[in-house]
């Protein structure tokens, strides 16, 4: 069962973390375990860049589809507006811009809808610029990592009218596989207090072994 | 606007306040013999570079001769398993920050830390260490508070890190509180398979 967890390999795994420092008097020295995979990661395929998470019929013969992407083809503007109708505070632009650049992973979730015709004139052969598709930018996570050992997810969103479908949870499920996929064996992140069941119920643990996060004169 | 092509120059209105140390304007006497290479004054800090210079700590800013296996030794300890050096060396060229002191005498490191982030808002402080032999005498803080003031000069305004328990006590004189508001540090817990 994979439900039982070795206490001795959750500490090594955590020894690989902490940022603090300790007087040691054990000699006994600790290697770090082999890039240790759930029997489900391994036998899964790797994630595809891009892929369908829902396909749903609207009224008026509307097809929705919702689009993963950890591709991070994302438009600042889109972003900014996201930003926007979830309330939070303005950041400048080329900021925006710059962060999602220096960010290792960007996962998107765009909405794409089409009419139900659309699917049938796609069987034709290259027959496929007939109608521009409504793509929209309604959520998105990125991680900031060092590529090797640590990654943190920041700006976790999805837009309000698409809150309550599971999308979110998609959203960080999928991010947070890729980047196992990668090899980044110690992935974490910040939570409000408001939001803490949310990721416990993805797998994150809040204050591991007593770990705390500390901020440096937060506002 | 989209990423990964070029981006076209922001409006005016858009442009990024200098992210300069409002300290610069400041000459301090004691800071006359200041190397030309360095472009700003830093602030006062618990121990100054000359003093620790004076005692045979040198400050590092950049991997250039860090040796890593000696530094992974430095990691071991302290209790932290042993790395993969590869490994390591990836990790610190995509680190925005990073922090080493140099024991003079035997041009090993003694110190050491090193912030990852965004480049623009946050940054995490990881893998803070002393050598148990140079512990308790400053080292530490003397690290951490120019690694603060390196990326509080980017402009990273949200600077944060993960800490045991029993160091609280060393973060927290310099600043850091833990859960701001009720935010938690929250660590994806992988399952591990039942061994057979």
């Amino acid at each position: 069962s994979r439900k039982v967890k070795s206490l001795r390999l959750r500490a090594n795994f955590w020894e690989s973390i902490r940022s603090g420092f300790v007087k040691n008097n054990n000699s006994t020295q600790l290697v770090e375990p082999p890039s240790i995979v759930d029997d489900e990661e391994e036998t899964e395929p790797l994630l595809p860049v891009e892929f369908t998470l829902v396909e749903r019929t609207l009224q008026d013969g509307l097809i929705e589809e919702i689009i993963f992407s950890s591709g991070g083809e994302i438009d600042v503007y889109d972003l900014q507006g996201l930003c926007d109708k979830v309330g939070w505070p303005r950041r400048p632009l080329v900021k925006l811009a710059a962060a999602l650049k220096n960010s290792y992973m960007v996962a998107t979730l765009h909405s794409v809808m089409k009419s139900s015709s659309d699917s049938v004139s796609d069987s034709s052969e290259g027959d496929n610029g007939q109608k521009q598709k409504e793509k929209k930018l309604i959520g998105m996570a990125r991680a900031t990592s060092d590529h090797a050992f640590n990654a943190t997810i920041w700006d976790v969103l999805v837009d309000p009218e698409y809150q309550g479908q599971g999308l979110g949870k998609a959203l960080v499920e999928k991010l947070v596989r890729a980047l196992l996929q990668r090899d980044i064996g110690n992935i974490s992140l910040f939570a409000d207090s408001q939001v803490v069941d949310f990721y416990q119920n993805l797998g994150f643990e809040a204050d591991p072994e007593g770990i705390k996060g500390m901020f440096w004169y937060p506002k | 606007m989209l990423l990964g092509g070029t981006i076209s120059t922001p409006p005016a209105s858009l442009r990024i306040r200098s992210t300069l140390n409002p300290q610069n304007a400041v000459t301090q006497s004691s800071q006359a013999a200041f190397p030309a290479a360095m472009q700003r004054q830093p602030p006062s800090y618990s121990i100054s570079d000359e003093d620790l210079k004076s005692r045979g700590f040198l400050l590092r800013r950049t991997a250039e001769g860090l040796n890593l296996d000696q530094l992974n030794s430095v990691f071991v300890a302290v209790g932290f398993p042993r790395r993969d050096t590869a490994k390591i060396e990836v990790a610190l060229e995509h680190t925005d920050a990073l922090l080493w002191v140099e024991y003079e005498k035997t041009r090993r490191p003694v110190a050491f830390a090193r912030a990852t982030g965004d480049g623009v808002f946050n940054a995490i402080i990881w893998d803070v260490v002393v050598d148990p032999s140079f512990q308790s005498c400053g080292l530490g803080k003397a690290v951490i508070e120019r690694l603060i003031e390196d990326l509080q000069a980017k402009g990273i305004c949200n600077i944060a890190l993960y800490s045991e328990p029993r160091v609280l006590g060393f973060y927290r004189p310099l600043g850091f509180v833990s859960d701001p508001d009720g935010i938690k540090g929250m660590v994806f817990i992988r399952k591990q398979r039942n061994k057979k």
